[in-house]
């Protein structure tokens, strides 16, 4: 049995990549199967999907926790969780990145595969949706399913959903994306904050789960728990508000969900809306309902 | 109930286009979806709950395509859409919804209804926890609340069982011997969101499996009826007995509808129980759902340890398969029973049944709860079981009912 974990964040299309392979492997008349996180998927919350393939039947309806293959759609993934978690020692990460694989510091020093999947996305699709791109690359860097499978499971997926001209110009995402992945060896030693997470007893743990703002080992849980858990850090494109466009009608901090507008008096006529970077999350609500197109989304510059 | 099709079941127009058979890539609700699909329902009603939401959306979008000339209900809760399919189904048309969770308990007022009209409707439930506290994730508190409602119960171990059960419920509910409304569950996630490869039968296979519906009453304003009308307790009593008998007469027809489709479509459910293992086996764990398929993972690896082990899946809850227990328990030194709910207070609703069905046996039946809430049985819990229960064969037994991988509560 051959497990892949993939490493993305909401509405990149993890979950559909997982599935195509498992589509994949099942055309070469294996067994496979797919599931995503379990839970509720936020747009731009880190999110997880999960194949399996075998030669039989696989019966076992576990989670994954010691996968062969890591696959990364978002690079900024790298820097805030350590992605190798139960990686076995003899498996593979497979990474969207510009950078070469010696180039990249991870926890362990690991067989290391990368390719610029979103630059073949923009090249051949027009839009920097990498999720067909890297079954390219996991195709090429790990052997377990062949390209020509992989197209032909990009075709049939994608393809029932988005039409067939654009599942074919998918498959051909993948089939550019085989050709110039590189296969390596990543640098380790990167060091990772443990995050504890707080897993109280049954006598611990307040009565039916209701709970104030509490001190834990593994940091404030329950309401108010959010001044130290931000959503910032989710964010791939950021909002930023023309002031001379804004005319403070408050639809943006309406429609927010995260409540991170607030509407500020800067002296004008009308107050304008100021955007708390620490909690927004990207997902370009406001700038899609402001009126006067004050909001623009911009690409997000990590430091 | 719409003006074309098979009307009162009496073999008019099929609903749906030709399909044919194919081996799909699919979740367990689209497996669902596609099986309700398949039996050529006529009026299905639903709301959508997470994570039963995509068996609705599947089915609106294969009305949509003109797939099916279905009638698709839109209604504004779980209570309406119950109601929903009681009054079509009452009108002779063969009725799917699927439910999950609070949506499930929603309509459980609808549902001894269902059953004491006899009607028999087939109802996909994705196991998903009753709030407080909300959750999402899989839990059977949902489903074994409503096991005297008069409805069979049964639980899937994949998705292929998840497909061929929609098909086969139709025809084991609308057997005139039985006559009674089934809900099969699935688990929330494991097998809801899951894909996995999934065999499904052509429509002509599927008709010729499953005939169409020939209901016993039917509203039908030139031939007026009474259904469901205020009755005194002069006939109460009896029609309790009526129904206490169609869950009994289940049995049989639930065996002979599976070796059929057995013999039809190459794969054996073995009726309300499956053995596996089980003919020499000293210590025998019975299942539910998808942890089936996990623990004969690991009944294999211990078998090849030399450890004699088996497994039992319970398939139905109700009717409840007492004899068959007693039979193929005889012989087992110490009995587990998983569950994933618990009767608080006293242990797992599974537990509860099969003590009760094996009144007189002197021997340990230990019951163990895990994936509560949704938490991932590992095959370590698994292994745990198997453990407790060798030990418990040498004399060890600590507990009897075993809270599986529980914070601060001894196992
Ligand atoms: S992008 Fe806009 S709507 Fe979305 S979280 Fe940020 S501020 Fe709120
Ligand atoms: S919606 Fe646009 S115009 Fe209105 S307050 Fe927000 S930024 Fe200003």
């Amino acid at each position: 049995m051959y497990e892949f974990r993939f490493h993305g964040r909401g509405g990149q299309g993890g979950r559909m990549a997982a599935e195509a392979l498992a589509l994949a492997a099942f055309l070469e008349g294996k067994y496979a199967v797919s599931f995503p996180f379990f839970g509720a998927e936020r747009r731009g919350a880190p999110v997880r999907a999960f194949t399996r393939i075998d030669d039989k039947k696989i019966r076992t309806k576990t989670q994954i926790y010691e996968p062969d293959a890591v696959i990364v759609l978002d690079e900024s993934l790298l820097e805030t969780e350590d992605v190798l978690e139960g990686l076995k020692d003899d498996g593979v990460i497979i990474i969207n990145t510009q950078r070469k694989p010696e180039e990249i510091e991870l926890s362990r020093e690991v067989r290391c595969a990368t390719v610029d999947a979103t630059s073949i996305a923009l090249d051949v699709l027009g839009k920097a949706i990498t999720n067909t791109a890297i079954l390219g690359a996991i195709a090429k860097a790990t052997g377990e399913v062949g390209i020509d499978s992989i197209e032909k499971a990009i075709i049939e997926k994608f393809g029932a959903r988005l039409g067939k001209e654009a599942g074919e110009k998918n498959a051909k995402a993948a089939r550019v994306a085989y050709e110039s992945t590189v296969v390596g060896k990543s640098k380790g030693g990167k060091q990772f904050e443990p995050k504890p997470q707080w897993l109280p007893t049954v006598d611990e743990l307040p009565l039916g789960g209701s709970i104030g703002t509490m001190e834990t080992y593994a940091g404030l849980v329950g309401i108010g728990s959010f001044i130290e858990n931000k959503t910032g850090g989710w964010r791939v494109f950021m909002p930023v508000v023309n002031d001379d466009k804004c005319i403070g009608c408050k639809i943006c901090w309406f429609y927010c969900p995260e409540a991170a507008i607030k509407m500020v008096d800067k002296g004008a006529k009308t107050k304008k809306a100021v955007i708390n970077y620490d909690y927004c999350k990207g997902c370009g609500i406001c700038a899609n309902e402001c009126p006067t197109k004050a909001i623009s989304m911009e690409r997000e510059v990590k430091a | 109930m719409p003006d074309k099709g098979h009307k009162y079941g009496e073999g008019g127009e099929s609903m749906i286009q030709k399909l044919e058979a194919k081996k799909m890539v699919i979740t367990g609700d689209h497996a669902a979806a596609y099986a309700a699909l398949l039996a050529d329902v006529e009026v299905v009603a639903a709301y959508p709950i997470t994570p039963q939401t995509l068996i609705v959306e599947d089915f609106a979008t294969f009305v949509d395509d003109g797939i099916t000339d279905a009638e698709f209900i839109m209604v504004e809760s779980e209570h309406s859409a119950m109601s929903a399919v009681i009054g079509s189904e009452a009108a002779g048309a063969r009725s799917f919804t699927a439910t999950s969770s609070q949506g499930l308990a929603l309509m459980h007022e609808m549902l001894p209804i269902a059953s004491g009209l006899h009607l028999p409707i087939v109802m996909p439930v994705v196991n998903r926890t009753v709030a407080a506290p909300i959750g999402i994730w899989c839990e059977y508190n949902d489903m074994m609340p409503q096991r005297d409602t008069g409805w069979m119960q049964m639980y899937s171990e994949d998705n292929q069982e998840v497909l061929d059960m929609v098909i086969m419920g139709y025809k084991i509910a609308e057997n005139h011997d039985v006559l009674l409304p089934i809900m099969m569950g699935l688990d929330a996630f494991i097998l809801s969101h899951t894909v996995e490869p999934v065999e499904a039968p052509s429509s002509d296979e599927v008709a010729d499996f499953l005939p169409p519906y020939k209901p016993i009453a039917v509203l039908d304003p030139d031939n007026p009826m009474a259904i469901g009308t205020f009755t005194p307790p002069e006939y109460i009593q009896e029609l309790r007995y009526q129904t206490h008998r169609c869950m009994k007469n289940a049995r049989k027809v639930i065996y002979d509808v599976t070796k059929e489709f057995a013999s039809k479509f190459g794969r054996n459910y073995h009726g309300l129980i499956e053995e596996y293992e089980t003919d020499d086996a000293e210590v025998i764990l019975i299942t539910m759902g998808t942890v089936t398929g996990t623990a004969r993972d690991v009944v294999d690896a211990y078998r090849k340890q030399g450890k004699k082990v088996g497994l039992i899946k319970l398939r139905f809850f109700r009717p409840f398969p007492a004899e068959e227990l007693r039979k193929a328990l005889q012989n087992a030194e110490v009995i587990g029973v998983f569950d994933r709910a618990v009767s608080y207070g006293v242990g797992g609703p599974a537990w509860i049944d099969v003590k009760s069905a094996l009144y007189g046996f002197d021997k340990p039946v230990l019951n163990f709860l895990a994936g509560i809430g949704g938490r991932d049985i590992v095959r370590g819990d698994v292994e745990k079981m198997f453990d407790i229960m060798l030990d418990a064969k040498n004399g060890k037994a600590k507990k009897e009912i075993v809270w599986i991988n529980t914070r601060g509560v001894e196992e």
